[in-house]
């Protein structure tokens, strides 16, 4: 495995920034095919890696050298696993929609979209608050299967 | 219209959320003496155990895990504290590679610090990064007080 690289925590921030605001269009409009495309989005993110994510790739092109750089750099982990968790949540929410389970989508869209605001207005990661909770589940059922 | 109204709703439970997560921030809470919590020292995780000094008065056990950008801010600042004051010691355990002392003490939020009297009892837990002088504070009645500044 490659050593960590470090982070600009801006990064992910400005990307929940946008992420808030697509995911409150899909919530307003039901138009899923946007919440589809968020999914790719957060597919990219999650599975191909942080820099991968066109957010992300926006930020470092646009607004990175417009800010200066950062005073703190963040592993990359746990807002690449919230990644995975918004990819989780997007997937199925673009399912309801689709297939007319609409209160699903909404659903489902709603929680990726308050886990986005408060990450953008707050710097509140969910997903990254729940890494270590999950890590949690798998070694003790990685115990209780040993 | 439903959807705008989920979505303001929404909007409103994050801000609520938000704030009171900022205000935890950093808040101490005092372990109440006959709690649940403060009674059972013999039940404390090994490495909790192991961590405590029984040769100071306190010892500040932080919990972090590998990737959390304040539990590096937490640490510097707690081991500030504990350089100041000789009768306090500082120790970190990591759960994500202990994730069982986490759930022992049910911690949910990284980075928690759990400060314990020599005898492993329970005194106070800070959730986030801590503000060094109302922590000092809090703990001020169980130092002796000659060793304040």
């Amino acid at each position: 495995m490659s050593p960590t690289q470090y982070i600009d925590p801006r990064g992910p921030r400005f990307a929940a920034g946008i992420t808030t605001v697509v995911l409150a269009v899909v919530l307003i409009t039901g138009w899923w095919p946007l919440l589809a495309a968020q999914a790719v989005v957060f597919a990219a993110g999650a599975f191909a890696g942080l820099r991968y994510s066109p957010y992300s790739t926006l930020y470092r092109a646009v607004v990175a050298p417009r800010l200066g750089p950062p005073a703190d750099r963040e592993d990359p982990a746990p807002p690449r696993f919230a990644q995975g968790v918004g990819f989780a949540f997007a997937v199925v929410g673009t399912v309801g929609y689709a297939t007319g389970l609409t209160v699903l989508g909404i659903v489902a869209t709603g929680l990726a979209l308050l886990a986005a605001f408060l990450n953008a207005a707050f710097g509140y990661c969910l997903g990254c608050e729940m890494y270590p909770l999950v890590r949690r589940f798998v070694v003790r059922s990685g115990e209780n299967t040993a | 219209m439903t959807g705008l109204v989920i979505t303001l709703v929404i909007f409103a439970v994050g801000t609520a959320i938000g704030l009171v997560l900022r205000a935890r921030d950093g808040s101490i809470r005092l372990t109440r003496p006959g709690s649940v919590r403060s009674s059972a020292a013999a039940d404390l995780p090994a490495p909790v155990m192991r961590a405590i000094d029984p040769e100071s008065r306190i010892t500040l056990v932080q919990l972090s895990s590998a990737a959390c950008a304040p539990c590096r801010q937490a640490h510097a600042r707690l081991s500030a504290a504990a350089e100041h004051s000789p009768e306090v010691h500082h120790a970190a355990i990591d759960i994500t590679e202990r994730p069982d002392v986490g759930s022992a003490l049910g911690v949910l939020r990284t980075p928690t610090t759990v400060a314990y009297d020599s005898t492993g009892t329970e005194v106070l837990r800070v959730t986030g990064v801590p503000d060094t002088d109302s922590l000092v504070h809090a703990l001020r009645p169980h130092l002796s007080p000659a060793t304040e500044p």
